[in-house]
């Protein structure tokens, strides 16, 4: 999701305003996925880089959040009725408590939804992701759950946040990933798209649809895995879900 | 015996004319192309590249002052074809100033006539360079405790990046990945490395000449990096 801030400048409007017409676009975007019938979809709200920017942003940004996380909890309904699983991938500990609670609130109380699965990378970036599961793995290792030898391409792609996308489109004209699912898009199509993210319509969409449909490449051999692996994998899991819970404790 | 060698004669001569045309475009442009771009990567399809073409990209960059050029091998053909590929690149550097580089290869180098010459270091990589070596760095930090200090529960991407630097030659972060026909793909070409890469598009029937390639650096030159800013 790039190009709010040029779109705000376009449009001489407040930074601000750009960001929350953004968000505006990813319902709509999301309404256009659950009708198309895509069961998992990804997107990139707040990279750990963003951090940089100047605080009014980021806190204006983090406001953002908070209100359309709140948002979100009081149409919990709503959303269960939908059946869609919010999942936020990102370091949380770099986020205001506050916010890292409503975010384990949302995802604990969607987590059985399955008809769509959405998942917003906040505080992240791929290279922190892959970080990340490679702690767990060392100290997978460290327990003795697993082996050495039970570390292997498959296991990492399931230690991470995010599973392997088919397809990533990147708007605003940008050619690159920015540190966005690096180890995931191995065999994915990458579509980039001219359109500023708050002008993204159905048909930038349904374009990028059709060149995947098209082009789209065989996919990549896959391994099962052993007893091990499952294990820690479950482990992992339930860690995960453990830490959730741990940060709406702390923080009430 | 005569003919052959007029033959000969004449190849060399007409090669001469055409490189040297092409070098003296690219030499044109150099100027007006600012952006940094210290590796170049090309996402190599042997089924539609020819070594021709890929020894034409290495002399042209060679011109242009580029320090690294990568070919990221697709379909698995070209590693096999490695030294085939130094002979061709050997075969259109006559003439043109400047050093090869390639890592178990001698150097080309070439007259410079007093002229500071550009040195290029030519690499083949391929899908085993990328996941497979970050699975081997995992292996090593669950073995040695050393390599598994960090300053929190989980490692920052900088401290992953260290003990990473350790198992991969010192070739900087690629700037720009050249892929041609109408799929943009990775295909798993180093992952930890190409967070801030441009993929560019060199053409959509998969041709590789001196205009397309100067045109694709030109769209490299005009996208700008904010760094998240």
């Amino acid at each position: 999701m790039d190009g709010n801030r040029r779109y705000a400048k376009k449009l001489s409007v407040k930074t601000s305003d750009g960001h929350s017409k953004g968000f505006d676009k990813l319902s709509e975007t999301l309404k256009w996925c659950l009708d198309l019938g895509i069961p998992e979809v990804t997107v990139y709200a707040f990279s750990i880089e963003n951090f940089k920017r100047s605080d009014e942003e980021v806190n204006a940004l983090m406001d953002l959040a908070r209100d359309k996380f709140q948002r979100l909890l009081d149409a919990m309904d709503q959303i269960n009725d939908w059946g869609v699983r919010i999942h936020v991938a990102g370091r949380m500990s770099l986020l205001p408590l506050d916010l890292c609670k409503m975010v384990s609130q949302a995802m604990l109380a969607t987590r059985h939804n399955n008809k769509l699965r959405l998942n917003i990378a906040y505080a992240y970036t791929g290279r922190d992701e892959i970080s990340r599961a490679a702690s767990q793995i060392a100290d997978g290792v460290n327990h003795e759950d697993i082996t050495t030898y039970d570390i292997n391409e498959e296991l990492v792609s399931q230690a991470l946040d995010l599973g392997p996308p088919e397809l990533l489109i990147r708007t605003s004209g940008e050619v690159r990933l920015s540190d966005f699912m690096l180890w995931q898009t191995a065999n994915t199509v990458l579509y980039f798209s001219d359109a500023l993210w708050p002008e993204f319509t159905v048909w930038n969409l349904l374009l990028a649809i059709i060149h995947f449909q098209r082009y789209a490449p065989p996919p990549l051999p896959q391994k099962d895995n052993n007893g091990n692996q499952d294990e820690f994998l479950q482990k992992l899991e339930e860690k995960r879900l453990q830490q959730l819970k741990n940060y709406i404790e702390c923080s009430s | 015996m005569l003919s052959r060698l007029i033959r000969q004669v004449l190849f060399v001569l007409l090669h001469l004319v055409t490189v040297n045309n092409e070098v003296m475009t690219v030499l044109g442009h150099v100027p007006l192309i600012t952006k940094e771009l210290k590796h170049l990567v090309v996402l190599v399809d042997t089924d539609h590249h020819t070594l021709t073409d890929l020894a034409r990209v290495v002399i042209w960059s060679l011109v242009f002052g580029i320090s690294y050029v990568s070919f990221y091998d697709i379909t698995g053909k070209l590693q096999k074809d490695e030294e085939n590929l130094f002979v061709e690149v050997e075969k259109q550097k006559k003439g043109i100033p400047g050093c090869i580089k390639w890592s178990d290869k001698p150097n080309l180098n070439g007259y410079s006539n007093g002229i500071p010459a550009n040195t290029i270091s030519v690499n083949i990589l391929s899908y085993n360079d990328g996941r497979p070596k970050i699975i081997k760095c995992l292996q090593q930090i669950s073995q040695d405790k050393t390599l598994s200090i960090r300053s929190s529960d989980e490692f920052t991407s900088q401290e992953l990046d260290r003990t990473l630097k350790t198992i991969y030659p010192s070739i900087p972060d690629p700037n720009l990945v050249l892929y041609s026909g109408p799929l943009c793909c990775t295909h798993g070409l180093l992952p930890w490395h190409i967070r801030l890469t441009e993929f560019i598009q060199i053409s959509i029937d998969h041709s590789i000449n001196v205009n397309n390639y100067l045109g694709a650096l030109y769209k490299y030159n005009k996208c700008d990096l904010r760094f998240g800013k």
